[in-house]
Order: structure tokens, then C-alpha cells, then sequence
């Protein structure tokens, strides 16, 4: 019996369960994610073939047996290019959120942390950030940082900054107020003692559930700087990329922009369904 | 058609009611399926890929430019398909002998549509105009650096000095990017003359919707049409609305649905199927000028060496490459010049032929005759690298192309590496000499386009931000000399003979890798007709069209 | 941990405050803080182009068939005041805004203004429209299918979490394939006309519908489990009066404090769906502005896009407090 069961309205998926194993909600995309890893880690153990390899013969051949997903307009194939793609969407997303958090964690401590004024100063500078929709921003970066995997993570961490930062604040700042915080002055803790013990970690355990969430924002936000020509350029077995090259042809081959979508939202899926289970699972544990 | 066969065996009055009969019912269907008489009247409705930044082509001067300006304005002289120069605004002019002076004969019933009257006052107003550094004009202005000034004797005879001779002069003079524009709209602000620029052409702009469309409508007292147009007097159209639509399979599939008449820049996997439709039709023609290529950089390793530019030249499948992207309806450039340049010749084709042995042959003369694991041959322990940046303004079928010829290329053991860029960041590599190979072309309607592509004058001018014409960096005098001397003379036949030199060391020292030639290629669907591309540069001309609805 | 409590904290503190005395206050901040934010605004934007790689004078005059004369090139160079170093530049620019004087744009040869007053209004009628498709289809979900029938509710759950998780461009080429090419109900392309901003809405709306949904949903699950609601239900309220005139006002205030963020996010998305549709817009203007380091224009289009959100901002406040029945209690 978990806190899952007693609330009521929860999705069905949450409360299909098979035994003692965690709900289907949580399963499946947790399966689609672990494979999706062992694609970005080893492409080799899904496909033997070469993403940039093209074979002008083999252009837009139709999803088949040769090729599951088709082939491109120079006949690269699109299912060998999805699996690469995995390792460039993993590494943007896992960069990306890494990026966002680590700036959005030291802006919200500090502000969080310090004085009225700091605290002040700090949420005045999010706002102006926050002002610049993450795209704008993004691509303001983009096009100053160059071409590539490094400046596209940049530029989309650095894009979701504010919205994480104001949360971490939040975070902190209730943290600090929260009872047990009281308790702790009130034993006689040192305020290092109370911030490492108390503060942080209360204040962070709710991050892991928006970080598990960004990662799937942040691969849309870097795809769809790609698409737009600013981040891995074409032929670039990216998924954003792959979008890009195939809407000339969207009514000749299909495929071309069809399953690097699907990927993409099967990994926002996946990524946006596990999250909120480790959101309720965290639930249950908070006082 | 049953009810008049029922009718053939009564009596002959009613035969001869069923010819006319028949005779009615062919007068109402023949002209549905397209009857050879212009329609007055009418919107026909034309959408390209790009938009322009100006609408006056003495400003800037891209592509788009030249297209809008055919429609508004008039050019001085006209040039036919052979390249033949023909009197339009400007009925008759002499050259002096020294080849600096062009006295201009100009005609006296032309008017702007604003008003104005066309004169040589007119003509100085315009060729100052492009000279002068505030309009920033790159094209119509680097055309006419010669020119110093025009005098006006009297109000229809206008003469024009140049500072050396340029036979070219009235070549670029028929090109619409120097149209013909109304002295005080000129003499307005630059901005201002963008939005709504004035001239004495067959339509006359109405309003320009940045990002949507330009509206023209016709001007009703033309009467200046060249003598290369197939009709005289005003248009047949009432008004053209000229549409952006950037996205090719969106553009195309407006084609197909009829929502516009004529499309521009039919993406090449479309063609196939606008042929097979029954409803469309498509206009291609080559441009003049230097092919789509990649120009190879003689000024640093590799590629200083001929033999290894030769290698590269000789290791390209261009040929199955075309085939492959343009889906078999682009062929081979057939040298330096396209084929419907004045003075083009096929004759050093071959030189560019896929060859592989001796590709391979040369490069182990010239040395590189170590490999490495990947088979890319090596020199010294250095690899046999070719960078080529791509601007992704360049299109996916160029950079499609070019993955394709790196495919063939590593055979005979180059490398090369595309680099896609950004467009600022593309020009910059260029400025600084950046690159082994750059992809470029250059449209115009002279051969003279030789000497802005490979003659020393072009490297890179002083103050000029370090931006080349000369992509290659060839500097060779006997070159240089002869496409100069070309512009000493008005004798086509000198000329042709000195052009055939010229075309000749381009060939033989491999300064380009040659693609294929820029193209005009218009889908017109089954409504308009008489849309025609005009001869000097392939540009469309609305002027003769009409449309069916 | 949601979003839920951090968004609404700026509204939430206006329960501690009296609002009728400190509202001038308030407005005046709030005003000062929105031309701080304009001007920070400006500078990043200065120096995050400048900073990039290129030169915008052989981006207006350069280009594969260019050859322009030295004396052009200068001349260019001294109009867009690029001959001066860039904190004089900077300045120079500052000031000028502060007058109200956006400058010239140099690739579209227009003054900012021009530029900007004929393309915004495309961009605002369509997120205008996302939004509101986005709201609606977001209540019609949540409040048809909440604490209903279990299978209703897990499938309006699960149409929400897919809408959330579709991205808006592959969305967007997803719809121009079927309906616009294949079907041919909408046109592909176009700016006039109600049917041409079907396609375009919806790619925007239907992802924001989703995230707007999850979050209301969640909130008016939370509502219904309210005493009050117990109370409303005794006194014989229908099932739908309980929902739609006393859950609703609290079950919408979390979507209202993101639609703010959710008009911010917009304007971004707006970027790919113009591309995509050949819209004419702020969004197509700013990427290619941006790609020709069109440094004035870029400037104009990120302070009226900063502006909007601070606006939008503002009005989510606004509604939020309007809304909020707490706060109409402690009114009355």
C-alpha cells in the first residue's frame, strides 16, 4: 500500500502492478530509457552499420526489412542514424540539465542562502533572464558560440537557467524556514552544520524529479535549435538534425522526419512519465 | 456527341443545324483548352523561394533583386539568346575608338511611371546613382567601376565616360540589376527608394509586405518593350502578386494545388513530378556566367600544387553525382563558362573527366604516395586534407552533392572534410583564406565574368574587409593580359578568339571544381501562360503572360 | 516539490500585505523594474552579438556573386557606425534607445520600428490563439475527465502527458503533411484568413494544452478533496456546479501563474512554426536577424519580446489575484 493507492485519481498506469515491481507507469518508460542508454553508450550492440555512410543507390528506400525505418535522400540509414542519435541526444540532455543545474544550483543557493539583499539581487537578475524566452537566448548563444555538440549544450543549459534557478531559490528559501531548520537552531546546530544536513538536502530532493523531467525539455530544446541550422549541422545523426534534412521531402519519405520525432517524444515521454513516479514515490517519504 | 449521330440520317436541314451545332460547341471548348490569344486582364500569382533586402537592384543586388526589377523596370540596351546587344531604351549608341566613350542615342516618347519623362538626364541621374558609395551597391556598382561620368548635349543623347576601355559595358548595361529608374524617385532616400522604387517598365510597384508579398500592377501607357519580347505595348495582366513562400515542399505543393500560377526554384525532387502531372508545365533554362563550383584555393598545400589540384579535379564523379542528387535533370557544366555565356566554349570538357588512374598516378608524382589505415594518402606524415566550408545558405542539395564527391575523392585517398557554417561565419573563412575549397558561382550575362573570377585585379582590394572575388588566388599575367585585351576591343570575333585562350588556362591549370550551371526553373500551372524567361540572365518576365481562370 | 508553490509565490505574498495601500507602490516598482529589465536586456543582447564571429557589413553586401567597391564597403561601414570602437558603439546605442529611437535595421533597410510594427502583429494573433485553444482544450480535458469514470480519467491523463511531450515542430510538420498536403483542408502556407491559422495554432497549442492541463488537473484533484467542496456538494450543488463555479477558480490559478512562462515559451516556439508555415512574424524576423548579426534589429525584437513577457507577467498577476477566491474572501 503506497501513497500511489490512497490518494485517489492517479492515472491507471499507476496502479497496474505486477506483484511488487513498481507500476507499468514507471516500468516501460524506465525500460525505453535504459535501452535508450545502452544505445548512446554502445550504438554497435543495435546496429552494425555506419550513420554517415551514404549509398546514392539506396535512396529513399521505404521502411523494410533492409531498412527498418527507410533511408534518407543519400541513402543513409535512418534507423543506424536514430541509434546514433540517442548517444547525441543523451549527451545534449545529460549536458544540457547538467549545465542548467549546476548555474541554477549556485544562483539559487547563494540567493537563497544570503541576506535580503543578496537574495534580492539574485532574484532580480533571474527575472531579467527570465525574460528572455529559453529559444531566444539559446540562440543568441548559438550563434555566438559556433558550430557543435559543446556550444549547443551550452546554449540550451544556459537557456533553461532562470526557470531552475527561481525554483532552487524557492527551494532554499522555504527550506530554510521549515521547521525542522528551527529545531536544528534551536539544539544548537552551527549554521555550516544545519545548511549541509538540513537545508541542502531537503531543498535538492525535489530537483532529482526536475532534473529527470529537463532532460526530456532539454533534447527538444537543442533539437529544435538543430532544426533551425544552429546546433549539429547536417549530415549530423541527430535527431533535431534529421527532422531538419527530411521536411523537404515530408510527402516523398515520410520516415525521414517520422521516427526521429517519435523517438524525440518517446524520450520526452519516457523521461516526463518516470520523473512523475519518482515524484509520488518521493512524496511518500517527505514528512 | 450521340444526339448528332442520331440526327445524321434525317434530312438536311437538320444536318446543317448539327454543323453548327458543332461548329458552337467548338467555339466554346477550343478556347477552355487553351486558345493562342493573349487574355487581357486578370491576377496572376507568383511565388519565389527568397525575398529581396531592396526592391531598387542598384542597391545591394542578389538574385531576387533581378527578378522583381524585370517587371517594373527597362534596362538601356537589350541582349538576345545569342548575346547579340539590341537597341531597348536606348535606340542606337557609337563607340569611340579608344573604347572609353559611348555616345548614347536615347528615345524621346518614354515615361516613367510617375510622370517623368525619360531622357539622358535620366540616364546620368541612374549611372551615378549606382556609382555613388551611399547606395551600397555590390553588383550593379562593382559592374560599372569603370565608369567616371556622363555628359548631356542634348536632352536625348547622352555620353558616357569610362576610365579604361570595357567592351563589357553594354553587356552588364542590358542586365536588370542596372535598370532604368525615375530621376527623383533616385533622389530620395535609399530606404525610402527600396519600398517603393519608380520605373518605366511593363508593371509598376504597388506595395511591398515584407515577409508576404509585392503587389504590382500594370502600367497602362507602356510602350518601351525590347525588341527580344514577343509583343509591343502594355501588359496583359493587371496585377502580378509576387509571394514568399521559403519552404520548398510547402511552395511546390501551392504549385500543385493551383492556390499559385507560377513557381520559381522547383525543388529538384519535385521535377519528376511536375512532369508527370498533367496540369503543370516547367520552363528551365541555364544562367549565363560561371558555373555553381567549387573554386580551390592555389594559394596554400595542396592545392598549390597543379598536380594534386589536377588529382582532385580528375577524382570527382561529378556526372553520377548530378545524377544522384538532381535526380538526373542537371548536367555537367561544360567549362568555366555555362554554356549560354557569349563566347563559351565546350572544348576543355574533357579535362574534367572522372579518372580515377590518373588522378592516382598524379598524386604519387607529386609525392603523397604514404597511406594510412583509412587509405588517405599522406606526405611527409601529413594527411591529404581538404576542407570545404558550406554555408547552409548554400541549400541541401549542394552540400548533398559535395558528400557525394567526397565519397568518390577518398578513393583516389583525399579527405575531405564539409564544414557547415553559418552564413557570417562562411564569409569570414572566404575573407580569410580560410578553406581548400569554397562553393560559389557568379551569374552574368558576359564572359567578362572570368577576369572577376580569376584575375589577379580581384584578390581581395584594399579597405574591402579582405573579401576576394578571386576565390582561386590565381595570379597569372598571360591570363590576366588576355582577359583585359578582351575588353579593348568591340570585335566579337577578336573577342571570341582571346575568351578561347582565357577559357583555355582556366582549364588546364584546374582552378575550379565545376558542378553544374545556375539555372532559371520555373513551374507554371495549366492557368498562366506566356510566361517567359527573359534572355540576357534567364530571368522570368511577366510581361508577355496571361492567365486563364 | 511541484512548480505549483513557486510560481505561486509573487501572488501569494499579497495576502500578507495590504493591497489597497501599497498598490501605487507596487506599480511603481514593478515599472522600475520592467525598464531595468529592458536595459539589461539590450546590453546582453549587444554583447552576445558582437561577441559573435562575422562581420554584418560582408553580411549585407557580400554573398556568392558580390563585388563591391572599397569605397562602398567604407561608406557602409561608417552609416551602421561600425568604424567605432564597441563601447562607444554601445553607448551611442543606449542613448538612443533612451530617446525612444530604435535604429535602422541593417539587413532589412527599414528603421526597427517599421519592421517590428508590421510583423508583430501576425506573431501576437497567433499566440493569442495558441493560448486560448490551449486553455480551452486544457478544461474541457481536465474537466470532463477528473475523478470520473477510472478509464476516462486514465485516458484523458494519458492524452495530456502525450500532448506535453510532443515537440511543437515535429507536431507542426506532422500537421502540414496530413492536413495541408495530404488532405488539403488548409492551405500550407498563408497569412490572411482564418483557415491559414489553424495548422500554425494548433502545433503550438496542443503541447501547451497538455502541460497546462497535467498541472490543472493536478490542482483540481487537490480542490475537490477540499472541505469546502464537501460542504458545497451537502447543500445539493450538481456534480458540475461544484466544478465549474466553486473547484475551478482555485483548480486554474497554477495555470495561470505558468501562462506567463507559457506565453514566454511561446514566443520562442513561434520561431519554428513561422519557419515552418511561411508566416510572416517576429519569430522568422528575429532567427533571420540573428544569422545576419542584424545587431539594431535583433535589439528591437528582443526588448519587444521581453516587454510582452514582462506584460504577460503582469497580467498573470493580475488575473491571479482577480481569480483567486482566497483573496476575494479576505475582500469581503
Amino acid at each position: 500500500m503506497t501513497l500511489s493507492d490512497v490518494l485517489p485519481g492517479r492515472a491507471i498506469a499507476s496502479r497496474i502492478r505486477i506483484g511488487r515491481l513498481p507500476p507499468a507507469g514507471a516500468v516501460i518508460p524506465g525500460l525505453f530509457l535504459v535501452l535508450l542508454i545502452l544505445a548512446a553508450i554502445e550504438p554497435r550492440l543495435f546496429t552494425a552499420a555506419n550513420p554517415l555512410a551514404i549509398a546514392p543507390r539506396e535512396a529513399f528506400q521505404p521502411p523494410g526489412p533492409a531498412h527498418l525505418f527507410g533511408t534518407d535522400q543519400s541513402g543513409r540509414d535512418i534507423f543506424t542514424r536514430v541509434i546514433y542519435g540517442a548517444r547525441q541526444s543523451l549527451l545534449l540532455g545529460v549536458g544540457a540539465i547538467t549545465v542548467s543545474m549546476s548555474l541554477a544550483i549556485t544562483l539559487g543557493v547563494i540567493g537563497g542562502l544570503g541576506g535580503r539583499i543578496t537574495q534580492r539581487a539574485v532574484g532580480w537578475t533571474l527575472d531579467v533572464l527570465f525574460s528572455f524566452p529559453t529559444l531566444i537566448l539559446a540562440l543568441l548563444f548559438a550563434s555566438h558560440l559556433g558550430n557543435g555538440i559543446g556550444p549547443l549544450i551550452i546554449a540550451t543549459g544556459i537557456g533553461n537557467v532562470p526557470g531552475y534557478a527561481r525554483m532552487v531559490l524557492g527551494q532554499v528559501v522555504s527550506a530554510r524556514h521549515a521547521g525542522y531548520v528551527e529545531a536544528a537552531r534551536a539544539l544548537g546546530h552551527s549554521p555550516a552544520r544545519i545548511i549541509r544536513r538540513h537545508i541542502l538536502p531537503n531543498a535538492m530532493r525535489p530537483l532529482i524529479v526536475t532534473v529527470t523531467m529537463g532532460i526530456g525539455q532539454a533534447i527538444v530544446w537543442s533539437s529544435a535549435l538543430s532544426f533551425l541550422g544552429l546546433g549539429a549541422k547536417p549530415p549530423a545523426a541527430e535527431w533535431g538534425t534529421m527532422l531538419s534534412m527530411g521536411r523537404d521531402f515530408v510527402q516523398r519519405a515520410w520516415w525521414m522526419t517520422f521516427f526521429p520525432g517519435l523517438f524525440i517524444v518517446l524520450t520526452t515521454l519516457s523521461t516526463t512519465m518516470f520523473g512523475r513516479y519518482l515524484q509520488r514515490r518521493l512524496e511518500g517519504r517527505l514528512p | 456527341m450521340t444526339s448528332l449521330n442520331r440526327r445524321r440520317r434525317p434530312a438536311r436541314a437538320t444536318t446543317l443545324l448539327a454543323s453548327v451545332g458543332l461548329a458552337s460547341l467548338a467555339t466554346t471548348i477550343l478556347p477552355a483548352f487553351g486558345a493562342d490569344e493573349p487574355v487581357k486582364g486578370g491576377t496572376l500569382i507568383y511565388a519565389t523561394d527568397r525575398e529581396p533586402t531592396c526592391l531598387d537592384p542598384h542597391v545591394d543586388g542578389d538574385m531576387p533583386q533581378v527578378f522583381i526589377a524585370q517587371q517594373y523596370t527597362d534596362s538601356l540596351v537589350s541582349q538576345d539568346k545569342d548575346g547579340k546587344i539590341g537597341p531597348w531604351l536606348a535606340k542606337s549608341w557609337t563607340v569611340s575608338d579608344d573604347g572609353k566613350t559611348y555616345t548614347f542615342k536615347l528615345r524621346d516618347d518614354v515615361k516613367f511611371t510617375n510622370g517623368e519623362k525619360f531622357n539622358a538626364a535620366a540616364l546620368k541621374a541612374n549611372l551615378d546613382h549606382i556609382k555613388n558609395p551611399a547606395t551600397q551597391s555590390s553588383t550593379a556598382g562593382g559592374y560599372i567601376q569603370q565608369y567616371v561620368k556622363t555628359e548631356t548635349p542634348d536632352e536625348f543623347t547622352a555620353v558616357v565616360t569610362l576610365s579604361k576601355p570595357y567592351a563589357a559595358f553594354l553587356e552588364v548595361l542590358a542586365q536588370g540589376f542596372l535598370g532604368i529608374e525615375a530621376p527623383s524617385a533616385l533622389a530620395r532616400p535609399r530606404n525610402e527608394n527600396c519600398e517603393t522604387p519608380v520605373g518605366t517598365g511593363p508593371f509598376k510597384i504597388i506595395k511591398w509586405d515584407r515577409q508576404s508579398q509585392i503587389v504590382l500592377e500594370r502600367n497602362p501607357d507602356y510602350n518601351s518593350a525590347p525588341p527580344t519580347a514577343a509583343h509591343q505595348g502594355p501588359a496583359y495582366l493587371d496585377q502580378i502578386i509576387w509571394k514568399f513562400i521559403p519552404e520548398p515542399s510547402v511552395r511546390f505543393a501551392s504549385l500543385a494545388s493551383g492556390d499559385v500560377d507560377v513557381i520559381e526554384t522547383v525543388p529538384p525532387e519535385s521535377e519528376a513530378d511536375a512532369e508527370k502531372n498533367p496540369d503543370l508545365t516547367l520552363i528551365i533554362a541555364d544562367r549565363p556566367g560561371n558555373p555553381t563550383n567549387g573554386a580551390i584555393n592555389t594559394t596554400r598545400a595542396p592545392f598549390d600544387d597543379i598536380r594534386v589540384r589536377e588529382a582532385f579535379v580528375r577524382s570527382a564523379d561529378i556526372s553520377s553525382a548530378l545524377d544522384s542528387v538532381f535526380f538526373g535533370r542537371y548536367k555537367r557544366a561544360p567549362g568555366p563558362l555555362s554554356a549560354a555565356t557569349p563566347f563559351a566554349t565546350p572544348d576543355f570538357k574533357n579535362l574534367y573527366d572522372y579518372d580515377p588512374d590518373r588522378a592516382n598516378a598524379l598524386l604519387d608524382e607529386a609525392g603523397w604516395t604514404e597511406k594510412d589505415a583509412n587509405g588517405i594518402r599522406q606526405k611527409d606524415g601529413k594527411p591529404l586534407t581538404v576542407h570545404v566550408p558550406i554555408g547552409d545558405f548554400q541549400g541541401p542539395a549542394e552540400r548533398s552533392l559535395w558528400e557525394q564527391i567526397q565519397a568518390t575523392a577518398i578513393g583516389t585517398g583525399f579527405d575531405v572534410q564539409l564544414e557547415p557554417l553559418g552564413f557570417s561565419e562562411w564569409l569570414d573563412r572566404q575573407a580569410t583564406w580560410n578553406y581548400d575549397i569554397i562553393p560559389e558561382y557568379w551569374n552574368t550575362n558576359t564572359a567578362d565574368v572570368l577576369r572577376i573570377v580569376l584575375s589577379s585585379e580581384f584578390l581581395g582590394a584594399a579597405g574591402s574587409g579582405g573579401y576576394h572575388q578571386n576565390a582561386s588566388g590565381f595570379k597569372n599575367a598571360e591570363f590576366d593580359a588576355l582577359v583585359n585585351k578582351a575588353l579593348e576591343t568591340q570585335d566579337p570575333e577578336a573577342r571570341r578568339k582571346l575568351y578561347y585562350d582565357a577559357q583555355k588556362i582556366v582549364a588546364s591549370n584546374f582552378l575550379q571544381v565545376l558542378t553544374f550551371p545556375q539555372s532559371t526553373r520555373l513551374g507554371v500551372y495549366k492557368t498562366a501562360k506566356g510566361v517567359r524567361l527573359e534572355p540576357s540572365l534567364s530571368v522570368t518576365t511577366l510581361y508577355d503572360a496571361w492567365v486563364q481562370k | 516539490m511541484s512548480s505549483v508553490t513557486v510560481a505561486a509565490g509573487p501572488a501569494a505574498g499579497l495576502l500578507s500585505r495590504s493591497r489597497i495601500g501599497s498598490a501605487g507602490r507596487r506599480v511603481l516598482s514593478r515599472v522600475l523594474a520592467a525598464v531595468l529589465v529592458l536595459f539589461a536586456s539590450a546590453t546582453v543582447t549587444f554583447f552576445a552579438l558582437h561577441l559573435t564571429p562575422g562581420d554584418p557589413v560582408r553580411a549585407v553586401l557580400g554573398g556568392p556573386t558580390a563585388n563591391p567597391s572599397p569605397a562602398t564597403i567604407a561608406a557602409t561601414i561608417a552609416e551602421f557606425g561600425l568604424d567605432q570602437p564597441p563601447h562607444v558603439q554601445y553607448g551611442l546605442y543606449m542613448s538612443r534607445l533612451a530617446s525612444g529611437n530604435l535604429g535602422m535595421s541593417f539587413s532589412q533597410r527599414q528603421p526597427v520600428i517599421d519592421v517590428i510594427a508590421a510583423q508583430v502583429g501576425p506573431t501576437l494573433q497567433l499566440m493569442a490563439s495558441a493560448i486560448v485553444v490551449a486553455w480551452v482544450l486544457a478544461l474541457a480535458s481536465v474537466m470532463a475527465t477528473t475523478r470520473r469514470h477510472p478509464l476516462l480519467q486514465g485516458l484523458g491523463s494519458a492524452l495530456e502527458t502525450i500532448s506535453a511531450a510532443l515537440p511543437q515542430f515535429w507536431l507542426a510538420l506532422v500537421l502540414l503533411a496530413i492536413f495541408a498536403f495530404g488532405l488539403r483542408w488548409f492551405p500550407p502556407q498563408g497569412n490572411q484568413g482564418a483557415l491559414s491559422l489553424v495548422l500554425p495554432t494548433l502545433a503550438l497549442a496542443l503541447p501547451l494544452a497538455g502541460f497546462l492541463a497535467q498541472v490543472t488537473r493536478e490542482s483540481l484533484e487537490l480542490a475537490l478533496d477540499q472541505p469546502f467542496i464537501l460542504s458545497a456538494r451537502t447543500r445539493g450543488l450538481s456534480e458540475g456546479a461544484v466544478r465549474w463555479r466553486h473547484a475551478l477558480r482555485h483548480a486554474v490559478l497554477p495555470g495561470i501563474s505558468l501562462s506567463a512562462w507559457a506565453v514566454g515559451s511561446l514566443i520562442g516556439n513561434a520561431v519554428l512554426v513561422e519557419v515552418i508555415f511561411s508566416r510572416q512574424g517576429l519569430g522568422r524576423v528575429l532567427y533571420q536577424a540573428v544569422t545576419r548579426q542584424d545587431m539594431p534589429l535583433t535589439i528591437g525584437v528582443t526588448l519587444l519580446v521581453t516587454l510582452v513577457y514582462i506584460l504577460a507577467s503582469a497580467a498573470a498577476d493580475l488575473l491571479f489575484v482577480l481569480v483567486d477566491p482566497r483573496l476575494k474572501a479576505h475582500r469581503s
